[in-house]
Parts: C-alpha cells; structure tokens; sequence
C-alpha cells in the first residue's frame, strides 16, 4: 500500500469511481468522479486532532461495524492516503473540527465532486469481491444469536489493530471463548445460493484456527467441512500442520445451529460422514466462512466496460486457458477476485499477468484493430441524392455515423466498432460491413439451407455472446441435436431481418435469433436495437402465414452452454412435432411476399445471382417456373 | 453459384487428434470439400495448428496459388489469429481466410451421433467456402496507443498490477472507491501461508 503511494509512476485516485468509459484499446476516454472528503487532502496531516473532538460516533464498516468510527475520520490507521474524511450523512455540522484543524485549515466544508476526463491506453478492472451475507441461511441464526460471527469478523476480532486489540471476545459477553467451531462454505457449493467453490475459504479457515489455537493453546477448535481444499503449494502441509495442532476436523456440513437462551452458548448440529453419526456440539463461538460473492454492482461496472460475466457472476476472461487476464475488449484486463475467488498469492499474480498484459499494449506506439467496420456506399445512399434518411444515425451505439443530406452518410472509421447496427438498419442496402457483408452473410446461408432445408434450424449467433455460448456447449460437452446451422455475425444488431425471411424463403424449418443479453452486449445498446427489430418482424412472420413457434429470439451468454444447448434441444423437438406438408406449403404461402420485400437486394449483381440460382429447388420453385 | 475463375480456394480440415477425427472423419469431409466450386486443394492434419499443419498451409499457398483458405478447425477464440498470422506468412491477405468451426459446434456436442455430425461438418465447410468466396482483402487499421494506465480497484490484486505498470515507466492511475486503498487485504490478520501482516 505504501509503496503504491510512494511510487513516481503510480497516481492514485481514492474516494473515486468510474463514471464512463469510452474509446477503444489504447485511446480509452475515462470519465472518474471523485467524491468530496470535506477535507483538503494537501493540507490534511493525518495527526487526527478532528476526529478526537468529533462527538458523533457511527459503526465502522472497515471494522466489520464491531467499532465506532467518527464522522469524520479514517477507516483504520494505517490508511493509505492517510486523510480524514467527513461523513456528510452523518456529520452534524458543529464545526468543532474546523476548531482543532486550526491554522492547518485543512477542513471545507463547501468541497464538491470533481470530475475529470483522463486519457489511457489499457485498463485493469481489479474490483475484488464480497462477502456473502449469511442471514439468509435461517438454520445457522448468523444475525440472531450473537455468538455466531464470520470469518471477516473474526479477522478484525484478533487483530492487534482492531477494536478489541487482538484479544479475542464473545460478542454476547465479552468473555474469552473456551471452544469455537468454524462452519466451511456457508453461501457457496450451496445449490441455493452459489454452485461454485469459493476456493480460498479452506485455507483462511484453517489459518484462523492455527492463529487461534496459537493465542489460547487451550481452545478446542473444530472445522466442519465438505471437502478440504488445498492444491496450492506449501498448503496441504499447513492443513497437516492444523491437524497436529489438535484442531479437530469433522466431515459434515451442520444442518442446524441452536442456542441456549441463557449462556448464549451454541449448539451445531451434523452428520459426522467419517464415523456416519449425528453428533450435537456445544460450542462457545462459531465462525461462518462465507463465500466470496461479485460484488454488487458487477453488472453495472460491466456495462461500463463491456465486459461478460461467468455463471457465478464474476467477470469472465476471453478464454479459460490461453487468455486468463484478457476480457473480451481488447485492451481491458481482469486482476484477482473481481475475475474469481482467488486467495492472496493468486492475486498478485495475476495482478502481475494483467499489468504484463497491459504493458504487451503500451509499450507499442501503436495498435492494430480489425478493419471489420461499416462504409457507405455514396452511389447508393439516398441521403446523397437529397432525400432526407439518416436511418443509420441513431444505429450507431459510438456516434461514428454522421449523415447530411444532400451528402452521403459517412463513417468515422476510428470511432466505428464493427457491430454492423448501422447495415442492417439501412433500408437501401448503402451500407456495407467489411467480412460480414450481406452477399458472404446470404452465400452462408443459401449452403446451410441446400439441403432438406425444412428439416433444419438456421441458427443466428453473435459473436461475444451466443456464438461464446454454443463454444461453451461445445467445450462443456452439453449434447444436443445435430440440426443447427450457425452463422457468426459480430452482434445481434447485424442481423436483418431479411436474413430471417430469406431463411424461411429458401425454405427453413426453424429460425434461431441469438444474441448477448442487453446488459452484456459488446456493443452497448446493440442488442437493444436487434430485440426491437425481431419483436416487429415476429408480428410480420406470423401475417406471412408462417407459424410463430418457427421463429425464435433467445439472448444467451457467452457462458451459458446450458442454455445454447437446451434451446437447439427444444427447438429440435418442436420442430419434429410440425407437419412437414405443413411447413412445406407455409413456406410456399410465404414466399411471393418475400420474394417482393427482398427485391431491393438484387439491385446488386452479387445477390441477385445469390438469390436467382437454385431457385427451382425451392419451395414453390415450380410455380415460379410457371 | 457462378464464382470468379480466379478463385482458387485451399480447404484444411484438422483431425483434432480425436476431438474432431474421434467422431467424424476429416479425409471423408476434405474429399467433399474438393467438389466445392473454387476449392482446388484440400487436406487433413492431425493438429492443423500445430507447425507441420500450418507448414502444409503455407507450403500449398505457393504451391497451389491459393488465393483463399478456409480451416475446419475449432473456434474463432481459440485459433482465429493463429491461421491469420500462417496465411500471412505465405503472403496471402489474413481476411481471405475463413474458419469453420467443426469442433465446439459439431464434434463436441453431437459425438451421439456422427452421421449427422458429418453432414453438418460437409455443410458449414460448404458455407465457409461460400463466404470466403465473396471475402476481400482488408487492410488492419492502426491507431496509435496512448501510454497510461488506469486500474480500477486498489485491492491486492489491483496495487500489485498498478506497481508492475509502474516499474515499467508507465504512468498509472490507481483509482479507488472507498477512503483508503488496500482492499479486503487491509481488513485481514496475519496471512496464509506465511502467516505474515497482510499491511
């Protein structure tokens, strides 16, 4: 910590948060808010002289609530930039600390937010993680009975710098504990809570009982555990050094803590596995090791930063194993527990791989970026001819479009993203996106539907995030039927609908729209503009005589393989129980109407010929010959 | 489908070891792939990514004047820059190659039924050739890199990144939330393993 402020290179913003991010890798615009301290931090000496006249006395949240704080004030001593500051929700304003600050004139009281604009190439999210809060487990009484703490708790509880100086109390009475029973993954390996393993609990627990067996050598320590984990080095030999110590390890998971109304003493209730009895134990403390949780606003900071989330909702990295720091935008990196529970050697070192990865970045002048962006095509676009569209403006998530009429629309390339939005929204087919191009996009599909179209499911996915899901379905293992075909546009907003009528044209069975869930979307409002889109076409589908349970819009993360899996599965299924003639003479009702919409499409030559080849095995091929 | 004379199309289906070739077999899929229109060569390998694979890549491009690629392999995330980077080196432009993904979205998930499995690796193989029929060279835009960092979140994690970006020369801000860096690591007692301060 202290190094951290020490360092020439390292700035430090405390008391600040993230406001917005924009740009891309290597030109990232950050917007940081930092909150008013009410106190100059120049000035401010640290020597506390305010705090000490402060009257106002609130629970310390640093201290686990186990300690006063005062309304003005520092969260611990040893705090790292070493300045006061005043809690305005509670801060009565008698001014008695302006008084003691004296000459130093370090307090002011009319400090407001500052924000500032701050210019960076790479950017490491390191936002660790929570606690779980365990009064939601109504049989361990964490809340009710005062003797039943957690393992955060009992951190500052022993600690020579906490509220009791490192002498360990009961909270009931104040009286050194003769036992203590440590509970292991409370909110984690639960199904009702969180399936993962909070990972590092094992190890915190096991050295809290060392370190207490340490104080007071006559505790009687017991852990009740599901599973000891204990993979990393040096640690399977701490776990046996606790066994020699006589701290007792029991293989149960309690189901039930009671207390005895008087002594405030508890008893927990398991199944001993290894001997297969219920045993009851008296104890005078039990210490809940709570999982490690994301933290609260994790779907806020990934909107923020256009990242995707695991499962258990920690930032999820690009790949599992060969890119563990990356998210998935390039040039923003995952650091310790924000990514997944991880203890304190693991995240330092990955603190270290992110800051190499950042480095791999900066230390280059400049940066090469995939040329898949969109250009207007000013032959074409009607703006250009004086007719007033503009369609593709608010397409645009990054304002990368500008369009005058009597000009052409035109795109600014280094704000382009490639999302594709602005192509699909453009009713005169002006715009284009390089390798995504509605001529390789319908030479795609025309391949996937050659044969027994009827018996298929054309499957469109987005890059980021349903596309990541069949991948996950994939290196999961999660089997489904072999009637999908997919094709991989970058978003959900890529997607026109007119792909979706040309499908059922050249004679789909079913139809899969899949993209990232809104809050999850690579390229912020994407997806929004896709699930306004296909919600519209849904109605068009239905009046072109085609069933609505032909057509489908499913929002699937990159780590929901289940769920990939599980749609392709119940679509397969829907699909075998249609009347084949049935989605033969739909498809043949539907098609003159189609047929009409995509005319616009053969004014180019590519398409034209994509659309006119084959057109005899479609379905009312023949009538069309007539 | 009328393509352009000039095309001349390499298709590469990877073996996988077993992941892919366990379920399906490549040489039947690369048989099927040379009837394609504009494919005039393609081959197997038992791991496409590994050096003799892309050698064989690289090696066909000159060979064979292939003017366009498309591997059936396994996915974008995985080997996208691999194949890019292997195309380039024979000289070819990296978007004229195109990847099919026979392993995560066939093999892996249809092991249960391996006719089928094939048919669907015929087919996307068969778009792939589609695709990168109508693919054009595309040059990578570069934008120069701005040489600060930001960390977000000043937890243990967070100073070790902010102190090794430092080290580095580069210009880093630590920005946190609460009063005081140090994260959960500041509330903690002594540590595991070392049962050292955590401060």
């Amino acid at each position: 910590m202290v190094d951290a402020a020490r360092h020439p290179k390292v700035e430090i913003l405390s008391y600040s948060e993230v406001e917005r991010v924009d740009g891309y890798i290597g030109n990232f615009l950050v917007g940081v808010a930092q909150k008013p301290r009410y106190v100059i931090a120049d000035q401010c000496t640290g020597c506390g002289d305010c705090a000490r006249v402060c009257p106002i006395e609130i629970p310390n949240a640093f201290e686990m609530g186990l300690a006063p704080r005062k309304a003005i004030d520092v969260p611990h001593g040893q705090a790292v930039p070493l300045v006061y500051t005043i809690d305005m929700d509670h801060c009565i304003q008698c001014f008695k600390c302006v008084t003691a600050c004296g000459h130093r004139d370090a307090i002011d009281f009319s400090q407001e937010a500052q924000y500032s604009e701050l210019d960076v190439g790479a950017i490491i999210v390191a936002t660790g993680f929570e606690s779980f809060d365990p009064t939601v487990i109504p049989e361990y009484g964490y809340g009710v009975y005062p003797n039943v703490i957690t393992a955060m708790e009992l951190e500052r509880l022993d600690n020579s710098a906490g509220p009791t100086v490192g002498r360990l109390v009961r909270p009931s009475d104040g009286r050194e504990p003769a036992s203590m029973a440590i509970i292991q993954c409370v909110g984690s390996r639960d199904k009702r809570y969180n399936e993962y393993c909070s990972g590092f609990c094992c190890m915190y627990a096991i050295k809290n009982a060392i370190l207490m067996k340490q104080m007071i050598p006559s505790m009687e320590i017991s852990i009740f555990y599901m599973d000891i984990r204990t993979p990393s080095k040096g640690y399977e030999e701490f776990y046996n050094q606790a066994r020699k110590m006589g701290i007792r390890f029991i293989h149960g998971r309690p189901s039930q803590i009671t207390q005895d109304p008087v002594t405030h003493n508890l008893f927990v209730e398991a199944e001993d596995q290894e001997l297969g009895q219920v045993l009851e134990l008296e104890t005078d403390l039990v210490v809940l090791s709570a999982a490690a949780i994301p933290r609260a606003d994790a779907a806020d900071v990934s909107t923020k930063l256009t990242l995707s989330r695991s499962p258990g909702g920690f930032f999820m990295e690009y790949h599992p194993k060969l890119r563990p720091v990356d998210s998935p935008t390039d040039g923003i990196f995952l650091a310790g527990a924000a990514q997944g529970p991880k203890d304190i050697p693991a995240s330092v070192s990955q603190g270290s791989a992110a800051a190499a990865r950042a480095a791999r970045v900066l230390s280059s002048d400049t940066w090469e970026i995939e040329p898949i962006i969109a250009s207007v095509d000013p032959d074409v676009c009607v703006s250009a001819k004086g007719i007033k569209c503009g369609l593709c403006v608010p397409a645009c998530p990054y304002g990368a479009i500008s369009c005058v009429t009597g000009e052409a629309a035109h795109v600014t390339s280094a704000k382009c993203h490639g999302c594709g939005g602005c192509v699909a929204e453009c009713p005169h087919s002006a715009i284009s996106q390089h390798h995504f191009t509605d001529v390789q996009i319908v030479a795609q599909l025309r391949e996937l539907l050659r044969d027994n179209p009827e018996e298929k499911i054309l499957a469109f996915m987005c890059h980021w995030c349903s596309s990541a899901g069949a991948d996950m379905a994939g290196t999961s293992h999660f089997e489904y039927p072999a009637d999908s075909r997919g094709i991989r546009v970058m978003c959900s907003a890529r997607m026109d609908q007119d792909f979706v009528l040309e499908a059922f044209r050249r004679g789909a069975g079913m139809v899969l729209l899949s993209g990232c869930h809104p809050q999850d979307c690579h390229y912020i409002t994407g997806q929004q503009v896709a699930a306004k889109r296909f919600d519209r076409l849904q109605d068009q589908i239905q009046r072109l005589g085609i069933s609505p349970e032909r057509f489908r819009i499913e929002w699937i993360s990159a780590a929901e393989g289940e769920k990939y899996a599980r749609v392709i599965t119940e679509m397969s299924e829907t699909l075998k129980g249609l009347d084949r003639e049935q989605i033969l003479s739909e498809n043949r009702g539907a098609r003159d109407a189609i047929e009409r919409r995509l005319r616009r499409w053969k004014a180019s030559p590519q398409m034209a010929e994509l659309m006119a080849v084959g057109a005899d095995e479609l379905p009312g091929g023949e009538e069309l010959d007539r | 489908m009328t393509i352009s004379e000039d095309l001349r199309i390499g298709v590469y289906v990877c073996s996988c070891g077993s992941n892919i070739g366990g379920v399906i077999d490549p040489a039947e899929v690369a048989d099927y792939a040379r009837t394609l229109p504009g494919v005039v060569w393609a081959r197997t390998n038992l791991y496409m990514c590994g050096d003799p694979g892309q050698n064989a890549i690289r090696q066909d491009i000159i060979e064979h004047r292939l003017n366009r690629v498309v591997v059936a392999a396994c996915s974008v995330r995985m080997h996208e820059p691999t194949f890019r980077a292997c195309v380039a080196e024979a000289g070819m432009n990296p978007f004229l190659m195109e990847m099919v993904n026979i392993r995560e979205q066939d093999t892996w998930v249809h092991g249960h039924e391996p006719e089928r499995a094939l048919i669907k690796a015929r087919e996307m193989i068969a778009a792939g050739v589609a695709k990168v029929a109508y693919s054009q060279p595309l040059t990578p835009i570069t934008v120069p890199v701005t040489k600060t960092a930001m960390v977000i979140g000043g937890g243990v994690a967070g100073i070790s990144a902010a102190l090794d970006l430092g080290d580095m020369g580069i210009h880093t801000y630590l920005v946190e939330r609460e009063q005081s860096i140090g994260g959960t690591m500041a509330q903690l007692n002594k540590t595991f393993p070392t049962m050292d301060c955590s401060i």
